[in-house]
């Protein structure tokens, strides 16, 4: 264990057991996320936001240039901003999945004074994914026609 | 036949020596598949160190007293079987993210501060006298906090929120939970002397969803519901126009209609 000991911030107060000498006070270690799955997961999740970001920010960028001069517009087809795509979209649908299945837990309805049950609330969520999904897709091939 | 033993290594720290805490091992009969780890404790306090310090008290997970982490997680010693651990040895560290006062005994001020600062009682309006009224509640209206009411306060969801370990001034997850239950009590009126609290920065807004209270509760709370629910709540409150109306009063049965 590394940390320090301190004074006890009731020393004198008399408040029971906090007013011995002093106490330890434990940092927390700079590789805690590493200790539990859990954490490491959750540490994942957030940070695939930063790369979700930057290519949102290139596609910004591409919608200007495409704008503002629509006849020397050339998209970006390197193997490597497709693999960057490719990788992007493996984070986003990270995303979607465990924002979905958040869902099912703070979404609280009930029925006929009977709660919904949670999986019934995720699955639905899923599905208006999928449908929302199919809808952009066939509205895009279809404006890109 | 040898009698089967274990080692456990309790950490140990004295506030007027030490300068930090210290490991100390002690082997023990391990004679009883039964046996949990608050037992291998105790039985140390008895035969072998009086000087180990640690709380416990009912020993049936009912009174919260007894968490420790154990290899590392969030448990109540009296809920942790040595059967599960044995051959390997059992490290046993007061809870994490609170400071230590001695041995295995953490300060835990801070907690009882953030419990009482969102008020878990139910809050009427006007108080009535006993008997007066009864307040009628449905099952239904019962089953919207059962699950957090199971709280016991061991604070084993404090020692497992990184959250919490990096800024203490989070109310954190059990007083979260707390709160929630009494804000979906039918018969409680106290939601908006609540609010001021739970719906703060340091409040349910420090929370980013790690999820590991829910995983560590001995009584299968989930606090990190509690608090998303809540956060959805406040939010659904501050952008519909009705809001930030009063929750309807719930039904009173009159003394005299009873």
């Amino acid at each position: 264990m590394t940390g320090e000991a301190i004074p006890s911030p009731h020393k004198g107060e008399g408040k029971g057991e906090g007013s011995s000498t002093r106490v330890y006070r434990r940092p927390v270690p700079a590789g805690w996320w590493a200790r539990r799955s859990h954490y490491f997961w959750y540490i994942v999740r957030e940070f695939t936001a930063l790369p979700m970001a930057l290519w949102l920010l290139w596609l910004l960028i591409d919608i200007r240039s495409a704008a503002v001069r629509p006849v020397n517009f050339h998209p970006q087809t390197s193997i490597a901003f497709v693999a960057f795509s490719v990788v992007c979209l493996a984070f986003a649908l990270y995303h979607s999945f465990t924002f979905l299945s958040l869902a099912g837990v703070i979404i609280h309805v009930k029925v006929l004074d009977r709660p919904v049950p949670s999986r019934l609330i995720v699955l639905s969520q899923f599905a208006l994914w999928a449908v929302a999904s199919i809808v952009i897709g066939f509205v895009l091939i279809w404006f890109a026609r | 036949m040898a009698p089967k033993k274990i080692t456990i290594q309790a950490a140990r720290f004295d506030p007027e020596h030490d300068e930090r805490p210290r490991m100390q091992s002690y082997e023990i009969p391990f004679s009883d598949d039964s046996m949990v780890v608050l037992d291998g404790l105790n039985y140390i306090k008895a035969h072998v160190d009086g000087s180990l310090s640690y709380r416990w008290s009912c020993r049936m997970g009912i009174c919260g007293s007894c968490g420790m982490m154990v290899n590392g997680t969030p448990k109540l010693t009296c809920n942790a079987f040595l059967r599960d651990y044995w051959p390997r040895p059992v490290v046993v560290e007061p809870l994490n993210n609170f400071p230590v006062i001695r041995d295995l005994v953490i300060d835990m001020d801070d907690f009882m501060h953030k419990l009482q600062s969102v008020k878990p009682w139910i809050i009427r309006k006007e108080e009535m006298p006993l008997g007066a009224a009864e307040h009628i509640q449905t099952t239904s209206q019962i089953d919207d906090f059962r699950q957090f009411s199971q709280c016991i306060n061991c604070m084993l969801c404090y020692a497992a929120c990184p959250v919490y370990g990096l800024n203490n001034e989070f109310l954190g997850p059990a007083a979260t939970a707390l709160a929630r239950r009494y804000n979906l009590d039918s018969r409680d009126q106290g939601l908006k002397q609540r609010l001021p609290v739970i719906a703060s920065s340091e409040g349910i807004w420090e929370c980013s969803f790690v999820g590991e209270c829910s995983v560590v509760c001995p009584k299968g709370v989930d606090p990190a519901k509690a608090i998303q629910q809540t956060k959805l709540d406040t939010t659904m409150r501050f952008v519909l126009p009705y809001g930030n109306r009063d929750p309807e009063p719930p039904r009173q049965l009159e003394a005299e209609e009873a």
